[in-house]
């Protein structure tokens, strides 16, 4: 007791015992709910086997393959990254390293304001804006697509990687800039040869930390997937309407209550995609601490 | 190609990228308030709603706000008190990191999992139904980590001097929390809570199941009865994409929606701002 606590400390002490209760629940809740996760998902993952990862089926009291939805999920993802990488490292490199102080700091606002705006309003954006310009622009039937939910992904975790990234640019110490200034290197040298490779682990778990959002923002995706469980055929082709984890779970998670494996394969997926996501953020995590210390 | 074109057009390129990123913030902002914008107006704001989605939404907004501020409310204390707990009480060390892992990895639960677990466990095994308390249960839980977080890094932010300044005069750990630690942290927690019901305001996921319908009812009479929430309201309207009337009341209502979340992020950015210019003189 005394090693784990602070040598002052009294721990009969009301405020002692309230905020040790407090904490417990805290931390309490967060167990329960991993364990909750790993209990009703554990049915499916035994009845099922390795075929819960592989089958390509998903039908409701039969069988629960769950690759199609693995796949949405890890190409959504994946695309969503490619096409946020380049504007938003740009951003952040300019807002860094180019604009004054006033600009910098209006940019960082208003790029915290983008990254508040409700996922149910990117969704609405979606169906009415994006979802119309891809069928039109790729001359498709549907507008509803693997491509078309990547974009809006790609939009709504923008502002999270740039201000991230930012910040990452920020903390490489200006001593740097001004000794290579001084050799005689121009801005932009200065740029791509001293700040950017010395943020790149904070930029690396920026991009960590943006990806995990992508990975399990639910409504917008939902809204502009398509909601089909196959695998494009082929299977590079994104203008294919298809579906991800979340978008899965939002769908059918009302109508799966208490219809056993159903509902045990609902929450198996959602597993799966919670250890994606923890994995990413615990990376992310690790590689921005590093850089701070 | 000199180094200085080279330097002047990496400067462009980098430059069309922060262009971009800002009129992203602007083209979002004109489509809701363009498409928004017709939709609005007293009887928008300030009336009951139809059967099938025409009519106001100003019960909507109410079950929003009471959604959030009770998620704020419910969670505050546990973030207050854990994060007391850590920096207070607890030494630093092996079990004071477990305590914020666990937090931190609320932040990886995608939120309509939240929905999933509220929704059997709160409606199912407790025989709620479908209730707004479920909704705030979740939502505190879900706000927790972004609340706590924030509470505990600006107590650890307190300079140390202050704090043994407070030992030195023999304060009691209670005394020392009352007369330095909350003082000096009140702008963290503000700003914290602030992040917290920006994020309860604007979550769909995972309150669509557990919390709310889009018609039959108007404002909770007691604890099991459902809400009407302005996010769950814009979902069942966009899956009608073709219908222009319900079209232009889901953006009137996106429009009212934003508007509350950005004064609540605006509102913390604005105190983060002026505290850390004071802390800067």
């Amino acid at each position: 007791m005394r090693r784990l606590l602070h040598s002052e400390i009294d721990f009969r002490h009301p405020f002692v015992l309230i905020t040790g209760l407090l904490t417990a629940l805290a931390s309490g809740v967060v167990v329960f709910l991993f364990l909750f996760l790993v209990i009703q998902g554990q049915p499916a993952f035994t009845r099922m086997g390795f075929a819960f990862f592989s089958g390509e089926e998903w039908i409701p009291g039969e069988t629960y393959g769950a690759w199609p939805l693995i796949y949405g999920s890890l190409v959504v993802t994946g695309l969503a990254l490619l096409w946020v990488l380049p504007p938003a490292l740009g951003c952040a490199l300019f807002t860094s390293e180019y604009l004054r102080p006033k600009a910098r700091v209006a940019m960082k606002a208003a790029m915290e304001l983008l990254a508040g705006v409700p996922g149910i309003l990117y969704g609405l954006l979606g169906v009415s804006f994006l979802a119309v310009w891809v069928r039109d622009v790729l001359g498709l039937i549907d507008g509803n697509t693997l491509l078309t939910a990547s974009l809006l992904l790609a939009v709504m975790v923008l502002p999270t990687i740039m201000t991230l990234s930012e910040d990452a640019c920020r903390a490489v110490p200006s001593e740097y800039r001004d000794t290579a200034r001084a050799l005689g290197l121009t801005r932009a040298e200065v740029v791509f040869g001293v700040v950017l490779p010395q943020a790149l682990p904070g930029i690396a778990g920026a991009v960590l930390l943006g990806l995990g959002r992508a990975m399990g923002e639910t409504v917008a995706v939902m809204l502009v997937i398509g909601g089909l469980d196959r695998v494009p055929l082929p299977w590079y082709d994104i203008t294919q309407p298809g579906q991800n984890i979340p978008s899965k779970l939002g769908r059918e998670a009302a109508e799966a209550l208490g219809s056993g494996l159903h509902w045990n394969a609902l929450i198996a997926s959602g597993l799966v995609l919670f250890l994606m996501v923890m994995l990413f953020s615990l990376a992310g995590n690790f590689l921005l601490k590093r850089k701070r210390a | 190609m000199s180094r200085k074109t080279k330097d002047f057009l990496i400067m462009m390129a980098l430059g069309l990228c922060a262009l971009l990123g800002a009129a992203l913030l602007g083209f979002i902002l004109s489509a809701v308030l363009w498409r928004g914008w017709p939709a609005l107006g007293f009887d928008f704001l300030f009336t009951a709603p139809g059967k099938f989605g025409e009519g106001g939404v100003l019960f909507q907004a109410l079950g929003t706000l009471l959604l959030t501020l009770g998620a704020g409310a419910l969670c505050f204390p546990l973030a207050l008190g854990s994060a007391l707990f850590q920096t207070e009480v607890l030494r630093p060390g092996k079990w004071n990191d477990t305590v914020s892992l666990l937090l931190y990895s609320l932040n990886a639960v995608p939120t309509v999992l939240f929905g999933l677990i509220g929704f059997l466990v709160f409606g199912v095994w407790m025989d709620t139904g479908v209730s707004w308390l479920t909704g705030v249960l979740v939502l505190a839980v879900m706000i927790l980590p972004t609340v706590q977080t924030a509470v505990r890094q600006s107590m650890q932010a307190i300079p140390e001097s202050y704090q043994e300044t407070a030992r030195a005069l023999g304060l009691t750990p209670w005394q020392r929390v009352r007369a330095v630690v909350l003082p000096r942290s009140v702008a963290g927690l503000v700003t914290g809570v602030l992040m917290g019901l920006a994020r309860a305001a604007g979550e769909t996921a995972a309150i669509m199941f557990t919390a709310t319908v889009f018609s039959g009812v108007l404002f909770p009479k007691s604890l099991s009865d459902p809400a009407l929430t302005l996010q769950t309201h814009i979902l069942t309207l966009a899956q009608e994409a073709v219908d222009p009337a319900a079209q232009a009341a889901a953006w009137g209502a996106g429009l009212v929606l934003i508007s509350l979340v950005f004064c609540l992020i605006g509102l913390s950015l604005l105190i983060r701002r002026r505290n850390a210019v004071e802390a800067d003189l």
